[in-house]
C-alpha cells in the first residue's frame, strides 16, 4: 500500500543536521512541536475543521532525513503532534504515512505540493488511507501556512533570529525551493540551542491549547 | 487591433485557493459546497456557506464573479441538499449556478428566475440542438461544452445559437461523454454523477510488487510504474490496459489538455469563457495557471501570439494535448 | 395498461455482418417470446449505411410476429450529419421512439416517445419533467442502486419504466474509437474494426484480470448483469418492463428464461444456470442494483 519505495535519505544538509540532532533531549523538541500545534490551531482552526468527517485522523509524518518521526493527532477539540523515536510506534493507530525527506514535506505544509503532484513525484511515500492523505493535503492547502509566520512566531524571542533569516534568503530561497539548507538551519538551530527555555514555555502553553477550543468552538456555524 | 478578452473562469477548491486564482487575475471563479452535489466532493477540499460568502465579497471587491458549480445528480428520495445548494447560492449573491440536471434546472429557473444558470459539462450538450434545448426550457445562458467537439464545431454551435460558450481550456481532461460515464462507479461503486467523485481516493492503493510500483483502483490493477517512472493518479480512463494482446494507454494518455497555442482559433469559433480544470489541485498550482493564462489570453486580444512556455513545466507529466479541439485525436 | 410485466429486446449494439442480423431478428420474431424489441445503431453512424435495410426489413418481420417495434437513437449526437439522420428517423417512423441522447427530445416535442439508458433520469425531479413532456417509458441507467429505482417507480406517473436484466452494461461513450485505437487506427479510418468482436472487445487489466469491454466508441463492462435474484423486488418496486441486451449468445433461450420467471415460475437455480451457460463468455454481476460496484456480485 506505499505509494513509493522506502526512500533513501539523500545526503543532505538535513541528513547531517539530523545525526547533529541526535542526542538533542526529545522533550525539547516535543516543546516545539506543541508550540507549532498551538499556533496552527490557533491561526489554521479551518484546517482541522476540513477534516471532520474523517474516522481517522491520526497521521505519522515521518522525515527520512531526521532521527525522528511525528504523530499528528488531527482531531478537534485537541489536535497534538508528538515526536516519535525513529522505532516508536504511534497509537492509536494511524490512518496514513507520509514519508519524505523534510523539503518535500515542508513544501506539502506550505502548499507547494498539491494533490495530484503528490502522487506524480515519488519524492513522497504515502502509505493507507489515500483518502485521509488527500484530505489532510487539501486542508493545509486551504490554509495559507507560512513556517516562518505561523510556526516560527509562536516561539517568541527565541524564533526571530529563524525569523529574520527567512526574510533575508526569502528571495534566494525562492529560486531555489529545492535548497533549503539555510531554511532547516534556522528552523532547527534556535529550537536546539534553547530548547531548556522552551521547556519551561511549553507546559504553561499546553495548558492554553486544552482550554483553547473550547472558547473557540462557539463561533462555528 | 484589440479583440474582446476570453473571459477565465478558474478553479478553487479552497478559500485559499480562491484568493490565489483572484490575485492571479481570474475573471471569475468556480467552486462548489463541501458535499456531493459537487462534482469535485473530495475529502478536505469545497465551501462551506461562510466560506462561499467570505470568497464572493473577496471577488467583488477586486471585479471578479463566483459561480457555483452544483452539478450532480440529485439523487432519488433526497434531493434537499441539492436544491438547498442553489438556494444558497442564490441567497449569497453567486453571479452563476452550474447544474446538469433537468430536475435541477427546472427547479432553479422556477424558484430563482433571476439567477444565472450555466449547463455544467455534466450535461454534454454536445451540439446545437441540445444546447438550443436547454436555453429555451431553462433558459440557460451559457453552455460549458463537452471536451469532445473539434474547434469547427464549436464555431458551428456559436453560429447557430444565440448563448455564450465556454470551454476547458487547461489540466485534466475527460476522454468520455462527461455525466454519461460508469466507468468509475462499476469499479467502486461510487459514481461521480451521484456521488461527485471520480476514481475516489479511498478506493485507491498502491502496492509494490517486483520492483513495480501497482495502482489499483477498487481491486482492478489501473497501472504499473517501473522504478522511477512518475506514477500518475489512478483515474481509470488514464491508466494501462491490455486490449488486442497488447499493453497501453488504451483511453487516453496521461497527458493535459493545454489550448494556450490555440486560443486565437477559440477567439475567432466565438467563444465567451475558457474553463481551467482542477478544483483539486493545489493554490500553488492555480496562481501558476491563472497567471500564465492572464497574459496568454491579453496577449490573444491584443492580436499577438500567446507565449506559454511557462505552462509545459505544470502539467501532467509535462505533456500536452489540444484532444479532441483537433480532429486527429479521434 | 395492462399490468403483466413485459420483455424488451434492446438495440443490437455491436457491429454484426448484416446476414447475422437478418438471421438474428428473424429468430428472434418466429422464437423470442419478447413483447418490445428496440432497433437502430446506437453506438457508430459510420455502420448505418451498412445495416439501414436490414433492420427496415427486420422491422417488418418483428411487426408481423407481433412485437412492438421501438426505433433507437443515437447515443452520442455530435455532427450536422448525425442530428439530421436522427431527424429523418424521427419523422419517418409513426411508432415509439427511443432518445439516448437529449438531442433527440425536441425532435420528439409533443409527441409520445421512450426515454433510453443511455440518458441521465437520476431523481424524480428529472422524471416527472420527462413524463410531462411526453416519455411514456424510461428505461434507467445501469448504475442506480435499488433505493433509486424504487423512488423513481413510486413517482413514475402513467409511466413505464425499464430496467436492464441482462447483457453487458453500457459504461460510457467517446468522441474518440476506442476499437480503431487499439487497432492502431483512427476514427475515419478505422477499417470498421469493431466487426472482429461481436460481444465488444475484451479489455484486461495489467495483471491479465477481465474488467471492460469496447465497442467501437463505447465501453461496457466485462461483466453481464444479471438481475433474475432480484425480480421479486423489482416487480414489487413497480418495474413493468425488463430489457435484454443482445449478444451473440442464444437470446431465444435468454428470453424463455426471463418470460417464465416474469410468468411466476420462478426456479431461480434454474434460470440462472441457464443464464450463464448460454451467456458463458462473461460472468454475471449486480453490484449496481445493491449499491456496490457495478462489477460485483451480490
Amino acid at each position: 500500500m506505499s505509494q513509493s519505495g522506502r526512500t533513501a535519505p539523500a545526503l543532505s544538509p538535513v541528513l547531517l543536521l539530523g545525526f547533529a540532532l541526535r542526542p538533542a533531549p526529545k522533550p525539547a523538541l516535543q516543546a516545539a512541536a506543541s508550540l507549532a500545534m498551538a499556533a496552527l490551531l490557533r491561526s489554521h482552526r479551518g484546517v482541522f475543521e476540513r477534516l471532520e468527517g474523517l474516522a481517522n485522523l491520526d497521521f505519522l509524518i515521518d522525515p527520512v532525513d531526521l532521527p525522528f518521526r511525528f504523530h499528528l493527532s488531527a482531531a478537534l477539540p485537541s489536535p497534538r503532534l508528538h515526536v516519535l523515536g525513529e522505532d516508536q510506534k504511534p497509537e492509536p493507530p494511524v490512518a496514513a504515512m507520509i514519508r519524505g525527506p523534510l523539503p518535500a514535506l515542508i513544501d506539502l505544509l506550505e502548499g507547494r505540493i498539491d494533490g495530484d503532484a503528490l502522487f506524480f513525484s515519488r519524492a513522497l511515500a504515502v502509505e493507507g488511507d489515500m483518502a485521509a492523505v488527500v484530505a489532510l493535503r487539501n486542508a493545509v492547502d486551504g490554509a495559507d501556512i507560512s513556517l516562518a509566520e505561523d510556526l516560527l512566531q509562536p516561539l517568541g524571542p527565541i524564533g526571530a533570529p529563524a525569523r529574520a533569516l527567512l526574510r533575508a534568503g526569502g528571495a534566494l530561497y525562492r529560486r531555489a525551493e529545492r535548497d533549503l539548507e539555510t531554511l532547516r538551519a534556522a528552523l532547527i538551530a534556535p529550537v536546539q540551542r534553547r530548547c531548556d527555555a522552551q521547556e519551561a514555555q511549553l507546559h504553561d502553553l499546553d495548558e492554553t491549547v486544552a482550554s483553547m477550543p473550547a472558547r473557540r468552538r462557539e463561533r462555528r456555524p | 487591433m484589440s479583440l474582446r478578452a476570453l473571459e477565465l473562469v478558474c478553479p478553487a477548491g479552497t478559500p485559499a485557493s480562491l484568493r490565489a486564482a483572484v490575485d492571479a487575475g481570474a475573471d471569475a471563479i468556480y467552486l462548489g459546497f463541501r458535499d456531493e452535489t459537487n462534482a469535485r466532493n473530495f475529502p478536505g477540499l469545497n465551501f462551506s456557506r461562510d466560506e462561499l460568502a467570505e470568497g464572493i465579497a473577496y471577488a467583488g471587491s477586486r471585479g471578479a464573479k463566483v459561480l457555483v458549480a452544483i452539478n450532480t445528480y440529485p439523487r432519488a428520495g433526497n434531493p434537499g441538499p441539492w436544491t438547498k445548494a442553489v438556494d444558497d447560492a442564490a441567497a449569497l449573491g453567486a453571479w452563476a449556478v452550474i447544474l446538469a440536471d433537468i430536475g435541477l434546472l427546472d427547479y432553479a429557473r422556477q424558484h430563482h428566475p433571476d439567477l444565472r444558470r450555466h449547463l455544467s459539462v455534466q450535461a454534454s450538450a454536445a451540439n446545437a440542438q441540445a444546447i438550443r434545448f436547454y436555453c429555451d426550457e431553462f433558459g440557460v445562458k451559457r453552455v460549458v461544452l463537452p471536451r469532445v467537439l473539434t474547434v469547427d464545431e464549436i464555431a458551428r454551435i456559436n453560429d447557430a445559437v444565440e448563448v455564450e460558450t465556454e470551454v476547458f481550456a487547461f489540466g485534466g481532461m475527460c476522454v468520455m461523454a462527461e455525466g454519461r460515464c460508469l466507468l468509475s462507479s462499476y469499479a467502486t461503486g461510487e459514481s461521480p454523477n451521484m456521488n461527485g467523485v471520480c476514481s475516489p481516493a479511498e478506493h485507491v492503493h498502491y502496492e509494490e510488487r517486483n520492483g513495480q510500483l501497482v495502482s489499483r483502483l477498487g481491486g482492478f490493477t489501473i497501472n504499473k510504474f517501473r522504478d522511477g517512472e512518475p506514477a500518475g493518479y489512478p483515474t481509470l480512463c488514464k491508466g494501462r490496459f491490455r486490449a488486442c494482446k497488447r499493453d497501453s494507454y488504451l483511453f487516453e494518455e496521461p497527458v493535459s489538455l493545454d489550448v494556450s497555442n490555440i486560443l486565437p482559433s477559440l477567439m475567432d469559433a466565438g467563444v465567451t469563457a475558457l474553463k481551467i480544470e482542477g478544483r483539486q489541485r493545489g493554490k500553488a498550482y492555480v496562481a501558476q495557471v491563472v497567471s500564465a493564462f492572464r497574459r496568454a489570453v491579453d496577449a490573444a486580444a491584443r492580436g499577438e501570439r500567446p507565449d506559454t512556455a511557462d505552462l509545459s513545466s505544470i502539467t501532467e507529466g509535462g505533456r500536452q494535448s489540444t484532444g479532441a479541439y483537433e480532429k486527429a485525436w479521434r | 395498461m395492462s399490468n403483466t410485466p413485459k420483455l424488451t429486446l434492446g438495440p443490437l449494439l455491436f457491429n454484426w455482418p448484416v446476414e447475422q442480423v437478418t438471421e438474428f431478428y428473424g429468430r428472434i420474431a418466429k422464437l423470442a417470446p419478447v413483447d418490445t424489441v428496440c432497433l437502430g445503431e446506437v453506438v457508430c453512424p459510420k455502420r448505418e449505411p451498412l445495416l439501414g435495410g436490414t433492420l427496415a426489413e427486420a422491422a417488418g418481420t418483428l411487426a408481423d410476429a407481433g412485437k412492438e417495434i421501438v426505433w433507437s437513437s443515437y447515443g452520442l449526437i455530435a455532427d450536422e450529419k448525425e442530428l439530421a439522420a436522427t431527424r429523418d428517423l424521427i419523422e419517418s417512423f409513426d411508432g415509439l421512439v427511443e432518445a439516448n441522447d437529449i438531442t433527440a427530445l425536441p425532435l420528439l416535442q409533443g409527441r409520445p416517445h421512450a426515454i433510453g439508458p443511455l440518458v441521465n433520469v437520476y431523481n424524480e425531479g428529472t422524471l416527472q419533467w420527462l413524463v410531462r413532456r411526453g416519455a411514456m417509458r424510461i428505461c434507467l441507467a445501469p448504475e442506480l442502486p435499488r433505493e433509486a429505482i424504487s423512488r423513481l417507480a413510486e413517482s413514475a406517473g402513467g409511466a413505464e419504466l425499464e430496467v436492464q436484466v441482462f447483457g453487458r452494461m453500457p459504461l460510457a461513450l467517446s468522441a474518440r474509437c476506442y476499437h480503431a485505437r487499439a487497432h492502431g487506427l483512427h476514427k475515419d479510418g478505422c477499417q470498421y474494426v469493431c466487426d472482429k468482436d461481436p460481444d465488444g472487445m475484451p479489455v484486461d487489466t495489467l495483471d491479465g484480470e477481465h474488467f471492460l469491454a469496447v465497442n467501437g466508441i463505447q465501453t461496457l463492462s466485462h461483466s453481464i448483469v444479471d438481475l433474475s435474484a432480484e425480480i421479486d423486488e423489482l416487480l414489487e418496486m413497480g418495474i413493468t418492463r425488463f430489457r435484454l441486451s443482445p449478444h451473440k449468445v442464444d437470446m431465444v433461450a435468454i428470453a424463455h428464461v426471463w418470460r417464465d420467471l416474469l410468468d411466476g415460475k420462478r426456479d431461480l437455480p434454474r434460470a440462472r444456470r441457464i443464464i450463464e451457460a448460454v451467456a458463458a463468455f462473461a460472468p454475471p454481476s449486480n453490484g449496481y442494483f445493491h449499491g456496490r460496484p457495478g462489477a460485483a456480485v451480490v
